[in-house]
Formats: C-alpha cells, sequence, structure tokens
C-alpha cells in the first residue's frame, strides 16, 4: 500500500507539474524520435533488400579481373544451363550511369528475368530502343511515359549516306510506380542488348545470374569452379551477408554518432528537469520535515521518471510513425537511403520493431533518472530547514 | 560500555522531561567570511505536557533554536537529548523516524505544498505510512473540521487566508499524533480573530497532553504558557515559570 500511494503521489505530481512534464517530455520525444525513425527505416531497408535478394539469382558469376568483378561472356549463360541442378541463366549488364547530372543504376536484363516489383510499372516493360526509370529520376529530369531522354550514349548514323555522330534517343515507355521499391528509384531498366551498347562491352554481360534447383548451390558453385578457376562466385548468402554486413556497419555507426548526441543531450536534460528546481527542493524538504524518508522521496521521484518515460517513449513511437507513412520521413530517410534527397520521392520503406521501442523507453528513463534523482537526493540528504530555505 | 553509558543517561533523565539541550551552538557558515552565530552555550529543558514558549526580538535565535529542537537542523555544539537519548548523532533516517511519530511542526510561512488541496497537504505525513486515499481523506477531515475548515477542505493554499493556511498547518502537524507540537512565530501573519481561534486551539492541545512550543516575540501567547526562556543575541537570557 505504501508503495503504491507514492506512486499515486507521483502520479499526482507529473499531472501538477504541467509545465515541467511537458518540457521533459519535449525534450526526451525529441531524442526518441530521431533514433526510433532512424531504426525503422534500416529496419525496412534491409528487409526490402533481403526480398530482393530473395527474388533474385541464387548465383551470381563473373569473372575475376585482378581480384576484381570483370565482364563475362554472354554466350557462357548457355554453357553454365547445362550444369547439373541450373535451372535457369540470365546475362545481366548493370552499371552506374549520370544523368541530368544524377547518378542513376542501368540494369539491362533479358525477358527471362522479370522480378515481381516490374509489377509496379505505369507503361510497359522495354524493348529495344525503350527505357523504364525510376519515379525519383522522372521527377528529377521532369518526364512522362512516350517522352524520349538521352543518357549519354552516342551512335554514327547516315543520313543521305554521310556518316553522322548523333545522340542516341531511348523511348520512355514505363516509369516505376510509388509501390515499387526504393531501389526503383533511380533505375533505368532496358534490354540486355541495349545496355550492353551502352556500356559498350559487346557480347559481354557484368554478370550472369544462375537459378538452382534447391539444395544444388554447392554443387553447381564447385561445377563452375571447375568450368573455370577464373569465375567468381557469388551465392545468394553470401550476397545476403555483405547486405547484412553493411546494414550492421551503418547501425553501428549510426548508433555511435547516437550515442554521441545521448550524451550531449544529457546536460540538456540536466537544465531542463532543473526546470522549477528551487521550488521542488523546497517540497522536497517540506516532505522531509513531515517525516518522509529519503528513500521515499527518490523512489516518488523514481516513479515520476517512470511515467515520463512511459508518456514519452509511446508518444516519440507515435510521432516517428506519422514522420515516415504520413509525410514519408523526409531528412531522415536521406541518411540510410543514397540519392533519397531530403523528401524522398518513394515510399520509404520502414518497420517497427519492438526492441528499439523498449530501448527507448531505457533511454528515456535513464536520461530522466540522470536528470533528477541526484538533484533530488542531494535535496533530500540536506536538513529540512536548508531544503526549504 | 555504551550500553551501560546510555542506560545511566537514561536512568537519569527525570520523569517529566523531554527535550533537553545541554550547551547548544548553531553558527552559520562556519569558518567562512560571512560566519554568523545564532546560538550561543543554549541550555535548557522542556517538560512534557507543557506549554514552553522562546521568547526574543527579531535575530535572537528562536526559529533557529525551534528548528534544532524539531529536528530540522542539526546544531554546530552541544547535545539536543529527546526521553534522554542524544538525538544530535541520529542519521537522517532515525530523525525522520522521529519527526513521523512524535513531532508535528507549524512553520512561520506554513510551508503548504501549493499545488495540493487542504485535505492533501494535512494528509501529506501519511502517505509513506501506508494509508489508503480514503484512510487519509477521512483523517484529515476529521482535523480540518475540528479546526473549522471542513468546507474549506478541497481549495489550494492559495485560496485560503492566512489564518486558515495556518490551520491546515497545524493539521498537518497533528495528523500522526505527536507528542510534541512545535509552532513558528504562530501570530505574526494572522490577523486579530485567528489569532483568537490559535489560541483557544493550543488550550485544547494542552488539554489533550501535547507539549507545546512556540517561539513568539508577540506577547499574546504569555500568559498561557508554563514556561518562558527569553533569548537575545543567541543566547539564553532568561526564564520564567508559571
Amino acid at each position: 500500500m505504501k508503495h503504491l500511494n507514492i506512486l499515486y503521489a507521483a502520479a499526482g505530481n507529473v499531472v501538477r507539474h504541467k509545465l515541467r512534464s511537458v518540457v521533459v517530455i519535449l525534450c526526451l520525444v525529441a531524442v526518441l524520435f530521431p533514433f526510433l525513425s532512424a531504426i525503422a527505416i534500416l529496419e525496412g531497408v534491409k528487409t526490402q533488400s533481403r526480398i530482393s535478394v530473395s527474388e533474385g539469382a541464387d548465383i551470381y558469376v563473373t569473372m575475376d579481373m585482378f581480384g576484381r568483378n570483370g565482364v563475362i561472356p554472354i554466350e557462357m549463360a548457355e554453357v553454365m544451363k547445362q550444369i547439373p541442378g541450373v535451372t535457369k541463366a540470365v546475362p545481366r549488364a548493370i552499371g552506374r550511369i549520370y544523368i541530368g547530372g544524377k547518378l542513376a543504376v542501368l540494369l539491362g536484363i533479358t525477358d527471362d528475368e522479370k522480378p515481381s516489383s516490374l509489377n509496379f510499372i505505369n507503361g510497359s516493360l522495354p524493348k529495344a530502343g525503350e527505357i523504364v526509370i525510376g519515379r525519383g529520376l522522372a521527377e528529377h529530369l521532369n518526364l512522362e511515359v512516350g517522352e524520349e531522354l538521352n543518357i549519354g550514349t552516342r551512335v554514327v548514323a547516315f543520313i543521305e549516306n554521310e556518316p553522322y555522330i548523333i545522340k542516341k534517343m531511348y523511348h520512355v515507355s514505363g516509369i516505376f510506380d510509388a509501390q515499387s521499391g526504393i531501389w526503383a528509384s533511380n533505375l533505368v531498366l532496358m534490354s540486355i542488348d541495349d545496355a550492353v551498347s551502352v556500356f559498350e562491352m559487346e557480347d559481354f554481360a557484368t554478370d550472369i545470374g544462375l537459378y538452382v534447383r534447391p539444395g544444388y548451390e554447392a554443387a553447381v558453385s564447385k561445377g563452375l569452379q571447375k568450368m573455370n578457376p577464373f569465375f567468381r562466385i557469388q551465392t545468394k548468402g553470401l550476397v545476403r551477408t555483405y547486405i547484412e554486413r553493411g546494414f550492421n556497419m551503418k547501425g553501428g555507426i549510426f548508433a555511435a554518432l547516437y550515442v554521441l548526441a545521448f550524451a550531449l543531450t544529457i546536460p540538456a536534460i540536466l537544465v531542463t528537469s532543473g526546470f522549477g528546481l528551487s521550488g521542488r527542493r523546497k517540497e522536497i524538504g517540506i516532505l522531509k520535515a513531515t517525516g518522509w524518508q529519503t528513500h521515499e522521496v527518490l523512489e516518488m521521484v523514481f516513479f515520476e521518471n517512470i511515467m515520463l518515460a512511459l508518456i514519452s517513449a509511446p508518444s516519440a513511437l507515435v510521432l516517428s510513425f506519422v514522420w515516415i507513412k504520413l509525410f514519408n520521413a523526409p531528412f531522415i530517410a536521406p541518411l540510410f537511403i543514397p540519392g533519397a534527397g531530403s523528401i524522398p520521392p518513394f515510399p520509404v520503406p520502414s518497420r517497427f520493431m519492438p526492441l528499439p521501442f523498449v530501448f527507448s523507453f531505457f533511454f528515456a528513463l535513464l536520461l530522466t533518472m540522470t536528470g533528477s534523482i541526484y538533484s533530488t537526493w542531494r535535496a533530500a540528504i540536506v536538513s529540512p530547514a536548508e531544503a526549504m530555505k | 560500555m555504551t550500553n551501560i553509558r546510555v542506560r545511566s543517561q537514561e536512568s537519569g533523565v527525570r520523569r517529566d522531561e523531554l527535550i533537553r539541550c545541554e550547551g547548544v551552538w548553531k553558527i552559520y557558515n562556519e569558518g567562512r567570511p560571512h560566519e554568523v552565530q545564532a546560538l550561543a552555550d543554549v541550555s535548557l529543558e522542556i517538560k512534557k505536557g507543557s506549554f514552553t514558549i522562546l521568547n526574543g526580538p527579531s535575530g535572537s535565535g528562536k526559529t533557529t533554536l525551534l528548528a534544532l529542537l524539531g529536528t530540522m537542523d542539526r546544531p554546530s555544539r552541544g547535545g539536543i537529548f529527546m526521553k534522554g537519548k542524544d538525538i544530535t548523532g541520529f542519521s537522517d533516517t532515525a530523525l525522520s523516524t522521529l519527526r513521523r511519530d512524535s513531532i508535528g511542526f507549524v512553520f512561520q510561512n506554513f510551508n503548504l505544498i501549493p499545488r495540493l488541496s487542504a485535505w492533501e497537504n494535512v494528509s501529506t505525513p501519511l502517505i509513506p505510512a501506508g494509508v489508503s486515499e480514503k484512510g487519509r481523506r477521512d483523517r484529515a477531515m476529521v482535523l480540518l473540521e475540528k479546526l473549522g475548515l471542513a468546507d474549506r477542505a478541497s481549495h489550494a493554499p492559495e485560496e485560503l487566508s492566512g489564518g486558515e493556511q495556518q490551520r491546515v498547518a497545524i493539521a498537518r502537524a497533528l495528523i500522526n499524533n505527536p507528542e510534541i507540537i512545535i509552532l513558528d512565530e504562530p501570530t505574526s501573519n494572522i490577523d486579530a480573530e485567528a489569532t483568537d481561534i490559535l489560541i483557544d486551539i493550543l488550550k485544547n492541545l494542552k488539554s489533550d497532553s501535547k507539549t507545546l512550543l512556540v517561539s513568539t516575540h508577540d506577547q499574546v501567547l504569555r500568559p498561557h504558557a508554563d514556561t518562558v526562556f527569553e533569548l537575545k543575541r543567541g543566547r539564553l537570557a532568561g526564564i520564567t515559570h508559571d
């Protein structure tokens, strides 16, 4: 009953000291909201990447070129198809290009490889001389379906039997719509033949994706090594590991920066929780004068802090949810999605997990405890006469 | 050895002695440039059930002595004994327990918590005692009714007059049924009518065998006191027994 009484008294204090409570809650939300948003976006991007990886080929093969990935002859796809367990071999041409000053990813694929995300196209799949571009790129270049675009390539054309070097124009057959993945925002999709020509690597692809029957991954890898020891083989598991490692590193860097920001916030909270400290000190003196023990005063402040944390953490979560889902995470998304811009043109992926929320509650509690317990203890251990001065 | 000493001290206590202080000094900022000697070598004894007044002009050390006797502060030197036990060496916890069980203090400026209603202020000491809200309210209401404040129970201190605030503070001091009631300058912040009410309250408390210790420079309470200690510049200047 005693602890319940102190809990109720603490709740009463949170309500009665409105200004102080509001200031502390606002400070905590300001600290927790970016943390929850960032972690949610990081998890969302991670999940989408995992889906992309699982949708893609089981093995990617390139040539080893002095320890780097080198191009591979397209005709090798037909040879690889003969390896037992391989169901499909798809050459791809992929690389980075600048279009209108914006970095884009150009992907050339065969008709065989159609990821499910390609369903999200306003328009149609590209044929020869056509391209499908990402929404972000289309907005940047102010392009619509049916318009033409030069992606920096030139061709030799004969006009009245005279050779001319002219800009090669591509017809925009489609634009990835808002539902497509984040990777589609700055993507240029075209046929593999066109892509090969853009990259000027006739008869070569950047890699060949192999789809294999379940359980054949190791055997196919072995067969590939036997076929050509200069093949660089990346299994789906390996790609997944790279991606996880990349995200974990990004998450780690963010966490380190956040801890730094967190450390800088503690003095701010110390100042804000000292809001009305003289009145607070007097109240503690009065409580001590009327027979409260120091540990009872500390218990009450601890309960107050729990309540403030219990209000702050869900408030930060709601704000983070609204910021991402309703406003599409402006200013936070670019930290985790390169090229997203301060206001991302595609729906920012997010995934709200329970663990970061639990962490945020404990963050909040730690902050308020740091800000208040010491000053309370100081006020409680001096004589009531001094505390009430 | 300690036990023997304590026992001999306790056996040496007179039956009617409640509080005794021996050679008490209180020096603020001791050893610093702004050192203030508030009390110097004060020794006195307060009997159980008595009405004692500490009299003296402003700055004579009345409030400081009351704070020491009410365990609100610690002396710089000397000993304060309660029922024969030297409380100057008591821990913070032991002093809080003593305040909770045995002492009710009414401060000169009342020290009510501004955001709490009258009954909540009165019942504050009962919170850590584990008394339910209903129990706290009932006990507070009994006292407020006795003091003529039942209809003001849900009012905040700022909505009460000085006399009413003082009665709320008295009710808070009485809520744990302490043996000693200490009032610091009780007539300084109230009008004549409220002073009459206060005198009646003090008379009733005395008839309930409470030990009353009051500091004042006002002569209005003097006729009702059993003992008056005169303080001058922090020193005991005289004692008058009724």
